[in-house]
């Protein structure tokens, strides 16, 4: 589903000065499988995020990023989030004036108009909505309130899922989803993630902790450090983080 | 313009469409059209601005009322506009509503090519309530000078609501003179697009004692055209209410002026005035200039005033994408979402339907 091969990216900061952040990553996620990533701070990972979704300033200097067959490393952000991409980010934005049902509304008709289907009606969107946030805890009130505006760190991490819900990605990257949530909140998104879990679509999780992939038991965990992946293997490699933190492998990747 | 200075074609017309013995023709020719020198043009060159304008235009009143065809009083006034209007405006129309009546009135106002003048005259009885829309269209080539008076009785309430979106090439100059009696309420809420130069000039003086002005507006300038609007409030009587909501934003090669003036005369104690101004700039090659002023003589009162400017906020706009939304999409839902306060606000709710259904229109139209 997703082929990532000898991606190295730089990003330019606001002086034009380019730094190079992927330093040549390969990494492939089947249809239907969860892979995690996890590695110490600064190592690329959110950064990683950005070059799959198409942010600008994050520029592909080498390699590829294959997806369902077809190079998407130059698409525009919008066209890669029709073709499926969904980014839950690891700081979710504050969006002044627009309604958190307002802006989902208008992204999921953009996507469908995208991808040439029908737009989808009010009454089924309400429909929706109300169906997914019941799954979240999301309260009435929060959909009405402009997206993210004043929502606490957990809020926002919620309303992430909430919003993949509703748009119904192919391939979603959940970038420290688990940050800053209670452990009665870490099993409600955990469950809206695994309820997301389809034999046709494929997720990446970049995490510091052992606590969501005990509910998520991903297929793969990969170590990103210094902008490769240096190694890669089962669940028990997370746990074994747990337990001896990044020393060898960020000593080798020095 | 000193002696020294030629004439414009423009000022050249108007030399003679104006009568030898018209105090507003040496006006004219000592000081020459308002140009950026003139402390309340400063941003709006209009002597710059305006080309030849070589034949005589019409501005037409079109409206479902009848309006009564009155004669223009000959007054002196500050504003050299205003007072050109009066002495070069063909007919004077004037609406009255009665005391304790409630009425409604839409007018269109349209500007054909060439120099013409109007005078408008509203007068409110002791509580009588009108509610009040304009739409202004001046076409290509216009240079369309409108002046528009209105008296509020005590306890009168107007709602007005302004639409201006004219002709690229078209000069435009409303200039407003309100007179609230005590315990008049006037709301009036402005939708600006800007033409070669639309100038939105609102005079409010609070006469009596208690009387409440909320001036607000929005205004979204397209490229190569220009908005100026210049509000300025003069506070007499004591207890008296102002609130002033502007909202905009400027595209490349637009340009948005917002001055607003404050006064509080000395025997207006007890007076409460808040303005706020907010913009955004669209583009790097837009432009926004604000001058916002309090002048205050009475020692107690609460006023203040405030300004921000800002941009799309570019973290914002890859969220925004990332979800679906086109680079377009994302910056036409931030911007309508900037500038809807002011509209939200107006008291009649057609109206109000109707000026937010315009922004969307405008955003959606022209980006
Ligand atoms: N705009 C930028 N300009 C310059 N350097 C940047 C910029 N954004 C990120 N970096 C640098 O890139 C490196 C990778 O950052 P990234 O955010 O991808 O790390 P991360 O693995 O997600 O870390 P964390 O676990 O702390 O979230 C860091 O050294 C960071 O300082
Ligand atoms: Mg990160």
């Amino acid at each position: 589903m997703l082929k990532i091969t000898n991606l190295h990216a730089q990003i330019e900061n606001e002086d034009g000065e380019a730094k190079a952040i992927l330093k040549g990553i390969d990494l492939e996620v089947p249809a239907g499988e969860v892979h995690a990533i996890m590695g110490p701070n600064g190592a690329g990972k959110s950064t990683l995020s950005y070059v799959l979704t198409g942010r600008e300033g994050y520029e592909v200097t080498k390699g590829q990023i294959v997806f369902n067959g077809e190079d998407v490393s130059e698409a525009e952000p919008e066209v890669r989030a029709a073709k499926g991409f969904f980014l839950s980010f690891q700081y979710p934005v504050e969006i002044p004036g627009v309604p958190v049902l307002t802006f989902l509304k208008e992204s999921l008709n953009a996507q469908l108009r995208a991808r040439g289907e029908d737009e989808i009606s009010a009454p089924n969107f309400m429909k929706l909505a109300r169906e997914n946030a019941a799954k979240l805890g999301i309260s009435n009130d929060m959909l009405k309130r402009p997206v993210n505006v004043g929502f606490s760190g957990g809020e926002k991490k919620r309303l992430e899922i909430f919003q993949a819900l509703m748009l119904s990605p192919k391939f979603l990257i959940l970038d420290e989803t688990d940050s800053g949530l209670d452990i009665d909140a870490m099993k409600v998104v955990a469950e809206g993630v695994n309820a997301l879990r389809a034999p046709d679509r494929g997720m990446l999780v970049i995490t510091h902790y052992q606590r969501l992939l005990d509910h998520l038991t991903p297929d793969v965990v990969h170590i990103l450090a210094d902008g490769r992946i240096v190694k890669s293997g089962g669940p028990e490699l997370a746990r074994e983080l747990e337990a001896d933190g990044y020393d060898k492998y960020v000593g080798r990747a020095a | 313009m000193t002696k020294l200075m030629t004439a414009t074609p423009l000022e050249m017309a108007l030399l003679k469409d104006l009568p030898r013995q018209d105090p507003v023709r040496q006006r004219l020719l000592d000081h020459g059209m308002p140009h950026r020198r003139v402390e309340e043009w400063k941003y709006s060159d209009l002597r710059r601005l305006s080309g030849p304008v070589e034949s005589q235009g019409k501005i037409s009143v079109k409206s479902a009322r009848t309006l009564m065809s009155v004669p223009v009083a000959q007054k002196h006034s500050p504003s050299f506009m205003a007072a050109l209007a009066l002495s070069l405006g063909d007919e004077g129309l004037a609406f009255a509503v009665a005391a304790e009546a409630q009425e409604t009135l839409s007018l269109e106002l349209s500007a054909t090519a060439g120099r013409a003048h109007k005078v408008l005259r509203f007068e409110l009885g002791k509580g009588a309530k009108l509610t009040l829309h304009e739409i202004y269209r001046a076409h290509a080539g216009a240079f369309a000078n409108i002046l528009i008076q209105i008296v509020l009785g005590e306890g009168a309430e107007l709602i007005r609501v302004i639409e201006q979106d004219d002709a690229p090439d078209a000069l435009l100059v409303v200039t407003s003179d309100i007179e609230l009696s005590p315990k008049a309420r006037l709301h009036q809420t402005t939708l600006g697009a800007g033409a070669k130069l639309a100038r939105l000039e609102t005079h409010v003086t609070h006469q009596g004692e208690g009387a409440e002005a909320d001036i607000n507006g929005a205004y979204l300038i397209a490229a190569e055209r220009h908005l100026d609007q210049t509000t300025f409030v003069r506070h007499c009587g004591p207890h008296g209410v102002t609130r002033e909501i502007f909202k905009g934003a400027a595209r490349a090669h637009g340009k948005g002026v917002f001055q607003g003036k404050i006064l509080v005369e000395q025997g207006a104690q007890k007076t409460d005035a808040q303005m706020q101004h907010r913009a955004m700039l669209l583009d790097e090659r837009a432009e926004i200039d604000v001058k916002p002023e309090l002048e205050i003589y009475a020692d107690d009162v609460a006023c203040a005033h405030g300004n921000a400017m800002g941009h799309l906020d570019e973290d914002v706009l890859f969220y925004m994408r990332q979800r679906g939304l086109s680079e377009a999409e994302a910056r036409t839902l931030l911007t309508e979402s900037f500038l809807l306060d002011p509209l939200e606000r107006i008291p009649d709710e057609a109206l109000r339907t109707r000026l937010l259904g315009q922004l969307q229109t405008r955003l959606r139209g022209q980006s």
